[in-house]
Formats: structure tokens, C-alpha cells, sequence
């Protein structure tokens, strides 16, 4: 058999044609040790996952759950309830779908708690930029749990998805509390309305 | 008609209606039916070339059957170039395809008006002398030429023909063009319409690039006695006072403006690629000039005149951060200039045309829309003659080839082809090509494949001592296996040329994008192939 | 039996196979019984029968390849039909694989290709374990990634950390998109695998959806807006489908009302779909100058009848052609396929007793780890909801959470100390146990020096 050294300098394996030569025998004679080799294989965008979550430094106001077990990491609901500010007292649950070829991609994040907020719809669209256009691998989850936390102290106008709540935030801030107020104890804000999250 | 857009959805994606007309009026010959040839037209026909004429006057052979996807056991003894036609037909019933049972050689010794009826000739497997009598028949009735040449492990590509010229050369990575060193009045004005220190934050983080930049750089130049950011220091400066106006840290049209800050300092007037053309001798237009040399003629006008040193503005606008208002109006101003421009350039050309006698209306207004909006970017590409090269070369390459060690191999190959080429001629078979009875017994014995070794070697150093080279430089072991492969045409080398061949052949029918300079060398032993231009 | 052969049909490709040369891979034994060992073990896996899979099988073919296998999961569509040579019109709507197989089959007589119409996913590892060579044709960066990590995962390492070469699945791997493509060779343990150099394949492009809702400004935000936005407003609970060409009409439509109301032109149905899809324009001159790169090393890699390629080769056709190889070099702390930090334990040592031993571990000194195993998490130490979930398995010995496998791999996750600095990481142990014996130990302790 060929020794390592040979191809280890300049990148080239030696003929291999043996190699199958033997392995196809080996086949035939017995059943493949590896047969016993589970089958499920952890992707690089899983153990990255793994790290994230063993290193999540979690705001108080925040927990995390896993519905489908210890095993799954990839679908958790982060749950977010915020101390201060115009939301206070409500509950906000997000799922975070993370993809394979995380952190290649950014995890996909919605809001399941329908909310009036200028910065997610209300289909649970948010408008976070490290989920879209500003990811980078070297961000993790814990940067996105505190991005989301983020949105519930510093609502912000400029850059709306819910414009209505956006005009409503920049013309007339009362109101906008007000508003808040009614769509969490559970109740219309204009023609929509709004569960109770409190 | 719907099905068509559909099965070429995804090539007109790159070359649009226009390109794909190109193809399905062109008209290709190919010479010799192996797998190099079969392979660079199967992917013709894919694409919907208009037709296609293949010419092979060989019989089938089993080895053929070793290499050769288009034949099958059935084709054996039957005609090589027919068993091709009719496979490359089932892939695609829109092409017209043809065949001529007869051999090349023959027909370019023969008939060589038969070759002014196509767009483009393709010559596979062509040995020297051929080559060089067909390269002399199509420059002289102007039909486009590609050598393809598949030979071992190694392989050639040579576009031949007197000049290709693009309007639309499509580079990745181009400059846009957005005139911020040099803004015109309705450009100034609309910034000037506009306040950079608004206090409404929305259209202050919402206010495109392009207007905080014209107005910074006025500012900028208010205080710098009419002078740009030019040195290191004064553009870092600039982008300081572009920070400075930042009301908050994710206002992303500033970053944007920062990043493109460098466009206010970019020189006025053209690049030297644009100025090489427009001072070339055929801008001196006459009544036998091409539309493409009258638009140039034109263009040098417009640039030297209205344009004041430079080219008619392109026009469009890439995305930024903005408001969508802001946005549509500077679109629709940047395309007002590109009109206005393109006017003046219609106006030259008509002009020209009369002055030369031909009708003022000739070239359509699409045509001369699209050069000036390409204008920056045309590309003209000359080729030497095969002769010519092959008999003066460009020695001071030559040397520098032979003697770097990222092209030695690869000049190695190309004067190797030639030589088999030569050694062919004097001995009618390649060297390594034996008798196929004892093919293997003679090779272990070496005598006679040693024999074709030296014979090649003094071939190949003929070739580089006639044209006053070092001939020592040759690598050994390229002449040994050289002849190793004995002429062999392997399906994997010959897929890959086929496939390099293609893609020129459609960048020179469609006319977009910029087809390959001089002569490119397959490598097939660690892929590090080169391009010569000799 | 030599002479009848290289005159026959095997008459080039026997020329490189059966005479000796300088230009070879190491200990190549050129002779007829090459070329016929070449079309009796090489079992080659074709991951893909699109653009570049179709090109690949006829390659292969033709390379005197005569066991081939292609797994597919997708049917045949006219867009296809320009490039992907084997199809015709009345093919549409047929599974890609089989008609590929069928086809190739039927004109290189003597060839076997065995079609496999399902997902990459729907394999297990014993499938992909019996094959030499995998050539991949994918346009997928997650479909690569899976693939890689399947191949590596047969990949064993002696105990001086070095690739054992027999337990080496090799890959070569095309990739085109318009007039450029990528052709690599992937040695495990040797060249860098796709996870190494992961970072060559650019992030998609994604719009801010704050801008898709408020300040429009080109057709494609237009089209994205109606995409991801519009249609979760109007069709609740309705996920929406991309080859439900209704679905992609009622997109187009919004796109077009959406881009008439601020202003934008240039929304069409063909640029609709290219958006939503993420559509790679793709010809069949560069599908078939990369897959022949691909088969071309494949052949050499099996037989060493030339040098092979290292590593990695772009080609771009826009601007004249310009072409490169480029030598990557191996990520060593890959978690893929890496060599990974040797650790010998006994069947009984729990799981507590393991992890309270990394921290002394001179290579891994790591106090508070976190273990993994194939997708499996023995025990996390954060946070409290799944510590609680997994601190039962701390008192059962790591041999039988681990399935009673004699050896394997596990991934650690902590705070370690590295030189001399503390800083989280992320690593790969190859646990092997002293004693067991189902599956081979003794093979790993010589096969260094065989």
C-alpha cells in the first residue's frame, strides 16, 4: 500500500484502483462494519448550532423552549417579555427555523404572537436587519435573540413594516402607547384585531 | 413559440431575444466527426443554432464507439458523418442539420468555395497544412474560423478571423457610470432641490447616495478653491465629512455614500481601452466602413464636441437606499441625459452616413441606442493569421513562455502540436500510433516507441530553432507523452474542448460578450491550461 | 487478449491505461488488467442528472467506467432541454435519473447505470459506502454540504492523526453558472473539503423587508414584496409553492400592480420566476467543459494513469477565458473532516467521568463541555432547560449512549483554554474504547504502517 508521505506533499492519491479492488471484495465476503453506523449524520450547521445554543447568555426577560426535544435544535421558540418600555408586561413568542447550512444563512425568525408594532407585520414579519441583508456567519443566535429584544425597547418609525403603527409612533407617541395597550390586553386597533398577550 | 421561450428559458436569461435570433440564423460547418467535433456541436444544437453541416468522409470503426457518444454499435462501417447528423437531429428538431460524405482535406484542396455559404466554419482534428490553406479560404470570403484540437492530454482553441467587434461585451464587473465628478445642470439642480440636513429622519437615512455625494462634493469644492478630493489625505477627509452628517450609526445611504465616495475623485473623460479604439485608423470612415466603425466615428465626434471629453452617459441607475420618489426621479434624469446624449450621437451619425454617401437612415435607432448605452464598453478583437503566427510568432512572448515555468508546459504542448502535426505528415500516422496488433507487446519493449520519441524530438526542435529559439526549454517528458497518447482523442479531453470551442463559437455568432485572444492550451495533466498570444 | 483490445474499442483510452509514462500518478501499473479493473470495482455515484449530471454519465462512460449509479429526485422540464443533452420534448414530466440511466445505457453497450429517483436524504450511509468515487452535480450549496458530510464521515484517521487512504471516499465536483464554472477534486484528510472552504460560495442576496414594504425602488423589489410579504397576508395559512405555476402568476400580477403604483418598470413573468426561484442561467458548453474537468480527474484518481488536478479549478468564458487552479489548503480543526482529538476511554467511563476528563485532556482541556453525537445530545450544560433534560445520561457510561460502537466520533462545545487563553470552542474526538472488538480495532492500530 502506497505510504501517506507520498501524497500528503503534493496533494495526489496513488492509484486507488486496488483499493476498490479489495473493498469490493470485502463486500462480498461479509456484511460492511460500518453497517451497524446509525444512520442520522450531524451537519456542520448543526454543531455550529450546538455551540450557539450551549453559549446563549439570555436576557432575563427571555427563555427558550424546544418542542421537539433535546435532539431537534434546529426549530426552538424563544419567548420574549419585555421589562421596560411600551410593551411591557407582554408575552411575544418567536420560532427560529435554522437552516442546514447555518450560519452560511441566517436562521429564519417569525413572530407567532400577532402584535401592533411598526417593525413586524402582522403576519410575524420582522424587520431585523442581521436576519437579512446585514447576516454574517460570525453573528450567532445570541445576537438575534438580542436584535428581537431590541425591537421591544426601541420600536422604531424609520424603517416600517407595519406603517400604520410607524406614522401612528412618529405623529402621536400617546396614542401610539395607548394603542399598544389595547392590542395586548386583547382588542381592535383600528379594523384589526389583536389577541391577548399580557 | 411559447415552448421555444420556455426551452431556452434559461440561456436567454444570458443572451436575451436578440442573441438567440443570432443563433437560429447562423449556419455552422464542421469539419471531421470525432468526439471533439460531435461534442462543440451538440452543444450548438442545444442551443438552437439555425443549421448545421457536418463533414466527415470517414467510415465507422469500433474504436470510434470508445469515445464517440453520437455513434452506437449499429453506426459500424456506416458513414461518420451521417450516424452524427442524425443524432445530433433527435436533440433538437428546430435545427437544420446536414451532412457531406466527403473528407475534409479533400474539400478544402477541392471546393473551397463550398465554405462561403456558412456563418462560421469548425475544424476539428485538422492537421497544419490543412489548417492553414482554410484559414487563407475564410478570411478571404470573411467567414468566422475556430481550430479545436483534441490530442492526449492536451488540446487547442484558436478563433481565426480579421476582426470581431462587440457592442455588447456584458463584463461582470464594470464602474457604473453615475457622472458624480462631473454632474450635469438637471443633475445639480434636483440635489439642489434637495436639503441633506432635513430634519425628518426617515428622509434624512432615506436621501440616495448620489445627492448626498453631488452635494458634498460642491460643498467640499466651495472651500477647496474649486478643487476635488484628490490626495490620500483630502478623500479621507471627505469621507469624515460625509460621517459627519450622519444623524445615526445605521443610516445605510451614508455608509453607501462613504463606500462610493471615491466616484467624486474619479478623472474625467475616457478609459485607454475606449481611447485605443477611437483613435484607431478605421475611425476614418468611408463609404466601405462597417456600422459598427460609423458609430465610433460618431461616438470620437460626440466625445470631442457635446461631450467634453466624455462618452454619452449610460443611463441607468443602480439600486440604493432611498426613498422610492427620490429614487425614480434621479432614474428618470439620468435617463433624460442618456437620451439627450444618444440624440447627439444619432445626429453625428446620420451626418457621417451622408458624408459618406450612404443612406442617413441606414442604421436603425435601437442600433445606436444600444452602442451608446454600451459606449464605455465596446471591444474590438483582431487575429493574426495562422501563417502569420506560425511563421513570425511574437518572439519576445515566445521567450518569456518558454523560459516562465507557469506557461513552459503549456508552450511545451502547443509547439508539440505542431510537431505531431509535422511528424504525421512526414510518416503518416502520429508518433506512438502503431500497428494495432502490437501495439502493447512493442510498447513494453520500448525500441520503437524510443525511435518516435528522438523523431519527434527533432521536430519539435526544429520548429523552435527555425524560429530562433532556445529549443533546450522543451521538457522531456511532454515529447514522451506525446507519444504515449499516440494521437489518441479521449472523450473527457475532447468533451472539454468541445465545450470551450462552443462557448467562443456563440460569443462570436451573438456578438455579445468577448471572445478569447490567441491560442488557448489545454493541460490536461494538472489543469493549470494557459492562453498564448503569439 | 492485449492485442484484440487496443484495437478495438477501448483503441485511445487504452493508450493511457496500458503504456507507462512520466507525467503519472504515483505507482502507476499501466496494463490491460487496469482498464478491465477499472470496468469491474470502480463504482462511481453521480449526485445529480441535471445539467452537469447528464454530461457526467456520459463522461464517465466513456472513460471506461462501466459501474455508475445516479440518484436524482427531480422530473424532467422543458427548461431543460438546452442543456440537458439525454431529455427530449416527449421526456417531460419523467424522472431526470432513470431516463438518464436508460439513455446513457443504450448507447455505450457494456455500461450499468442504476437510476435512484429520491432525495439525497432518503439514503442511508451504507449506500453511499459502497461507492469508490462521488461526482457531484449540484447547484445546491446544502445538497454539496450533505453530500460532503456523508463522504467524509467514512473517513478514518491512524492513530499518528493521518487519513487512512482505504477508508478515503474521493469526490470531484462541477458547479457552472452562465459562461464561469468550478471543477474540484476533494481527497478527504487530504485537499480541503466543501466545508473548508465553505466560504468561496457568496450569501444570497436579501432584501431588507422595511424596503420591500416601504421604498420600492426596482422590479425585483416589487416581485419580493408580492413573494414574501402579500402572499402570507391573503392566503393564510397557504404556504406558497414555486412550481405552482398558478401560484407564480398570482405573484406576478401583485408585482406588476405593486411596480405600476410607485413608478417601476421592468416586472415580467420570465424575471418574476428567475427572482422567486433564484433562477442560475446555465448553457450546455460550460455544463460540458466542467463535467468533462470532473470525469477526466475521476479516471485519473482511479487509475494514476496522470497527475490529478489540486485542487480546484475555475473557468470564465465572459471576458476572454480566463482559467485557474487554485491550491485551497485544509482547514486542520475542520469538524468534517478533520482528524479530530484521539481519545482512548474505558466502556465503562460515564459520561460525567468523560467530561470531567476533557478538562484535564492536554489537547482539549476543556472544563464545562458540552457532548454531542450524531445528532444526538448527550449533554448540554446550558441552557437550564435542556441541562435538565440531559443531566440523566451524566451516570450512564458513554459506550452505551454512544450505541456500543467500538469507536466513533463525538463533538464537544465549551469554554476551553487555548494558548493559554480561555475561549469557546467547538470540537471533534474520535472516542475509541479499549476492549471492544465488534468493529475492527485492530485494523486502525496497523493499518499506518501496512
Amino acid at each position: 500500500m502506497l505510504k501517506m508521505s507520498q501524497y500528503l506533499n503534493d496533494g495526489t492519491v496513488g492509484i486507488m484502483i486496488k483499493l476498490f479492488k479489495v473493498k469490493e471484495k470485502q463486500r462480498e465476503i461479509a456484511e460492511n462494519a460500518n453497517g451497524k453506523a446509525p444512520v442520522k449524520k450531524q451537519s456542520a450547521g448543526e454543531l455550529r448550532l450546538h455551540k450557539d445554543i450551549c453559549e446563549l447568555n439570555l436576557p432575563k426577560t427571555t427563555t427558550i423552549n424546544f418542542p421537539n426535544g433535546k435532539d431537534d435544535l434546529m426549530n426552538f421558540e424563544v419567548t420574549i417579555r419585555p421589562d421596560e418600555g411600551y410593551y411591557l408586561g407582554g408575552t411575544f413568542v418567536f420560532t427560529f427555523h435554522v437552516p442546514t447550512i447555518y450560519p452560511h444563512e441566517a436562521p429564519k425568525v417569525k413572530c407567532k404572537t400577532k402584535l401592533y408594532h411598526p417593525n413586524i407585520d402582522l403576519e410575524g414579519n420582522v424587520c431585523l436587519n442581521i436576519l437579512r441583508e446585514d447576516w454574517k456567519p460570525v453573528l450567532n443566535i445570541n445576537t438575534v435573540i438580542y436584535g428581537l429584544h431590541h425591537l421591544f425597547t426601541q420600536p422604531n418609525h424609520e424603517d416600517p413594516l407595519n406603517s400604520d403603527a410607524a406614522a401612528v409612533l412618529r405623529d402621536n407617541p400617546k396614542m401610539f402607547e395607548a394603542n399598544v395597550r389595547r392590542a395586548m390586553a386583547g382588542g381592535y386597533v383600528g379594523q384589526t384585531y389583536f389577541s391577548r398577550c399580557v | 413559440m411559447v415552448e421555444a421561450k420556455n426551452k431556452y428559458d434559461r440561456q436567454l436569461r444570458i443572451w436575451g431575444e436578440q442573441g438567440q435570433a443570432a443563433l437560429e440564423s447562423a449556419s455552422i460547418c464542421l469539419l471531421n466527426c470525432g468526439p471533439t467535433g460531435s461534442e462543440t456541436l451538440k452543444n450548438l444544437v442545444l442551443g438552437g443554432v439555425g443549421s448545421i453541416t457536418l463533414v466527415d468522409g470517414s467510415r465507422v470503426e469500433e474504436g470510434d464507439l470508445g469515445n464517440n457518444f453520437m455513434l452506437d454499435a449499429e453506426s459500424i462501417g456506416l458513414s461518420k458523418a451521417k450516424c452524427v447528423c442524425s443524432f445530433l437531429q433527435e436533440l433538437n428538431d428546430s435545427v437544420k442539420a446536414k451532412f457531406v460524405e466527403e473528407s475534409p482535406d479533400a474539400l478544402i484542396d477541392t471546393n473551397p468555395s463550398f465554405f462561403c455559404q456558412f456563418t462560421l466554419v469548425i475544424a476539428t482534428q485538422l492537421l497544419e497544412t490543412s489548417v492553414l490553406k482554410l484559414d487563407k479560404i475564410c478570411r478571404q470570403s470573411n467567414i468566422m474560423l475556430i481550430v479545436a484540437r483534441s490530442y492526449g492530454l492536451t488540446g487547442l482553441v484558436r478563433i481565426s478571423l480579421k476582426e470581431h467587434d462587440v457592442i455588447e461585451s456584458k463584463p461582470d464587473h464594470f464602474l457604473d457610470d453615475l457622472r458624480l465628478h462631473n454632474p450635469w445642470p438637471e443633475l445639480k439642480k434636483f440635489a439642489d432641490s434637495i436639503d441633506l440636513n432635513t430634519t425628518d429622519p426617515v428622509v434624512h437615512k432615506h436621501t440616495p447616495y448620489v445627492v448626498i455625494l453631488v452635494k458634498m462634493a460642491e460643498e467640499w469644492t466651495q472651500r477647496h478653491g474649486g478643487c476635488l478630493p484628490s490626495t490620500r489625505e483630502e478623500k479621507k477627509e471627505f469621507k469624515e465629512l460625509l460621517k459627519s452628517q450622519m444623524l445615526a450609526f445605521d443610516e445605510d445611504n451614508y455608509k453607501e455614500a462613504i463606500e462610493a465616495s471615491f466616484k467624486v475623485s474619479a478623472l474625467r473623460g475616457i478609459s485607454a481601452h475606449l481611447r485605443q479604439i477611437v483613435d484607431d485608423s478605421l475611425v476614418q470612415v468611408d463609404s466601405t466602413s462597417s456600422d459598427f466603425w460609423v458609430l465610433v466615428a460618431a461616438l470620437k465626434e460626440f466625445i470631442e464636441n457635446e461631450g467634453q471629453g466624455e462618452p454619452p452617459l449610460e443611463g441607468s441607475l443602480p439600486d440604493m437606499t432611498s426613498l422610492t420618489e427620490y429614487y425614480i426621479s434621479l432614474q428618470k434624469i439620468y435617463q433624460a441625459k442618456a437620451e439627450a446624449d444618444t440624440a447627439v450621437v444619432e445626429y453625428h451619425t446620420r451626418n457621417i452616413l451622408k458624408r459618406i454617401g450612404r443612406d442617413p437612415g441606414v442604421i436603425s435607432k435601437s442600433y445606436i441606442k444600444n452602442f451608446c448605452r454600451n459606449a464605455r464598453k465596446i471591444t474590438v478583437c483582431r487575429y493574426r493569421t495562422i501563417e502569420d503566427e506560425f511563421t513570425s510568432p511574437a518572439l519576445s512572448e515566445l521567450q518569456k513562455y518558454l523560459t516562465d515555468e507557469d506557461y513552459s508546459v503549456a508552450v511545451g504542448f502547443y509547439i508539440l502540436l505542431r510537431a505531431v502535426d509535422r511528424f504525421a505528415a512526414n510518416y503518416n500516422r502520429f508518433p506512438g500510433m502503431f500497428d494495432g496488433s502490437k501495439a502493447y507487446l512493442l510498447v513494453k519493449s520500448h525500441s520503437e516507441m524510443d525511435d518516435d520519441i528522438s523523431r519527434l524530438k527533432t521536430i519539435a526542435v526544429g520548429i523552435l530553432s527555425d524560429l530562433g529559439c532556445n529549443s533546450s526549454a522543451l521538457p522531456e517528458d511532454l515529447i514522451s507523452e506525446m507519444c504515449r497518447c499516440g494521437g489518441a482523442e479521449l472523450h473527457a479531453v475532447a468533451a472539454f474542448i468541445g465545450g470551450v470551442a462552443s462557448q467562443e463559437v456563440i460569443k462570436l455568432i451573438t456578438k455579445q460578450f468577448v471572445p478569447m485572444s490567441g491560442t488557448f492550451i489545454f493541460n490536461g495533466i494538472d489543469h493549470k491550461s494557459q492562453l498564448l498570444l503569439l | 487478449m492485449a492485442d484484440t483490445a487496443t484495437n478495438g474499442r477501448w483503441r485511445d483510452l487504452d493508450k493511457l491505461l496500458l503504456r507507462p509514462g512520466n507525467l503519472v500518478g504515483p505507482n502507476f501499473e499501466p496494463s490491460p488488467e487496469l482498464r478491465d479493473d477499472l470496468q469491474t470495482y470502480a463504482r462511481v455515484l453521480v449526485v445529480g442528472a441535471g445539467g452537469l449530471g447528464c454530461e457526467l454519465l456520459k463522461d464517465l462512460a466513456l472513460s471506461g467506467f462501466r459501474n455508475l449509479e445516479v440518484i436524482d429526485m427531480d422530473r424532467i422540464e422543458v427548461s431543460n432541454l438546452n442543456r440537458q443533452f439525454l431529455f427530449r420534448l416527449q421526456d417531460v414530466g419523467k424522472p431526470k435519473a432513470e431516463v438518464a440511466a436508460q439513455r446513457v445505457m443504450e448507447r455505450v453497450s457494456g455500461v450499468n447505470i442504476v437510476p435512484h429517483f429520491c432525495r439525497i436524504e432518503d439514503k442511508d450511509l451504507e449506500f453511499y459506502s459502497d461507492f469508490n468515487i462521488i461526482a457531484l452535480g449540484l447547484d445546491s450549496i446544502e445538497a454539496r454540504s450533505y453530500i460532503n458530510a456523508v463522504a467524509c464521515s467514512f473517513l478514518e484517521y491512524d492513530s499518528d492523526d493521518n487519513p487512512m487512504e482505504e477508508t478515503m471516499k474521493p469526490m470531484v465536483d462541477g458547479g457552472t453558472e452562465g459562461f464561469k464554472g468550478h471543477a474540484r477534486v476533494i481527497l478527504p484528510g487530504v485537499t480541503p473539503c466543501f466545508e473548508c472552504t465553505i466560504w468561496l460560495f457568496p450569501p444570497q442576496v436579501k432584501f431588507p423587508l422595511c424596503t420591500l414594504a416601504e421604498t420600492p425602488r426596482t422590479a425585483a423589489h416589487c416581485i419580493e414584496y408580492a413573494h414574501l410579504i402579500k402572499w402570507g397576508e391573503v392566503h393564510v395559512g397557504k404556504s406558497f409553492d414555486e412550481d405552482d405555476p398558478e401560484h407564480m402568476q398570482w405573484v406576478y400580477s401583485e408585482a406588476v400592480k405593486r411596480a405600476e403604483l410607485f413608478g417601476i418598470l421592468g416586472v415580467t413573468y420570465s424575471f418574476t420566476q428567475g427572482v422567486v426561484k433564484n433562477i442560475i442561467p446555465a448553457i450546455a458548453s460550460t455544463n460540458a467543459l466542467i463535467s468533462a474537468a470532473c470525469a477526466l480527474e475521476a479516471l485519473k484518481i482511479a487509475t494514476g494513469c496522470s497527475k490529478t488536478m489540486s485542487n480546484y479549478l475555475t473557468y470564465n468564458g465572459l471576458e476572454g477565458l480566463h482559467t485557474k487552479v487554485t491550491e485551497f489548503v485544509r482547514d486542520k480543526d475542520c469538524l468534517v473532516c478533520g482528524p479530530g482529538v484521539l481519545i482512548e476511554l474505558d466502556t465503562s467511563t460515564t459520561l460525567q467521568k468523560f467530561i470531567d476528563l476533557l478538562g484535564e485532556h492536554p489537547k482539549v482541556r476543556m472544563p464545562k463541555a458540552s457532548v454531542a453525537h450524531r445528532g444526538e445530545n448527550l449533554y448540554m450544560q446550558a441552557p437550564p432547560i435542556l441541562e435538565e433534560m440531559t443531566r440523566s445520561n451524566l451516570q450512564v457510561s458513554l459506550y452505551n449512549l454512544m450505541g456500543k460502537l467500538a469507536r466513533d466520533v463525538v463533538h464537544v462545545t465549551g469554554a476551553a483554554a487555548v494558548n493559554g487563553k480561555t475561549a469557546s470552542s467547538l470540537r471533534k474526538l474520535r472516542i475509541v474504547f479499549r476492549g471492544a472488538t465488534n468493529d475492527g480495532v485492530a485494523d486502525m492500530d496497523t493499518a499506518g504502517g501496512a
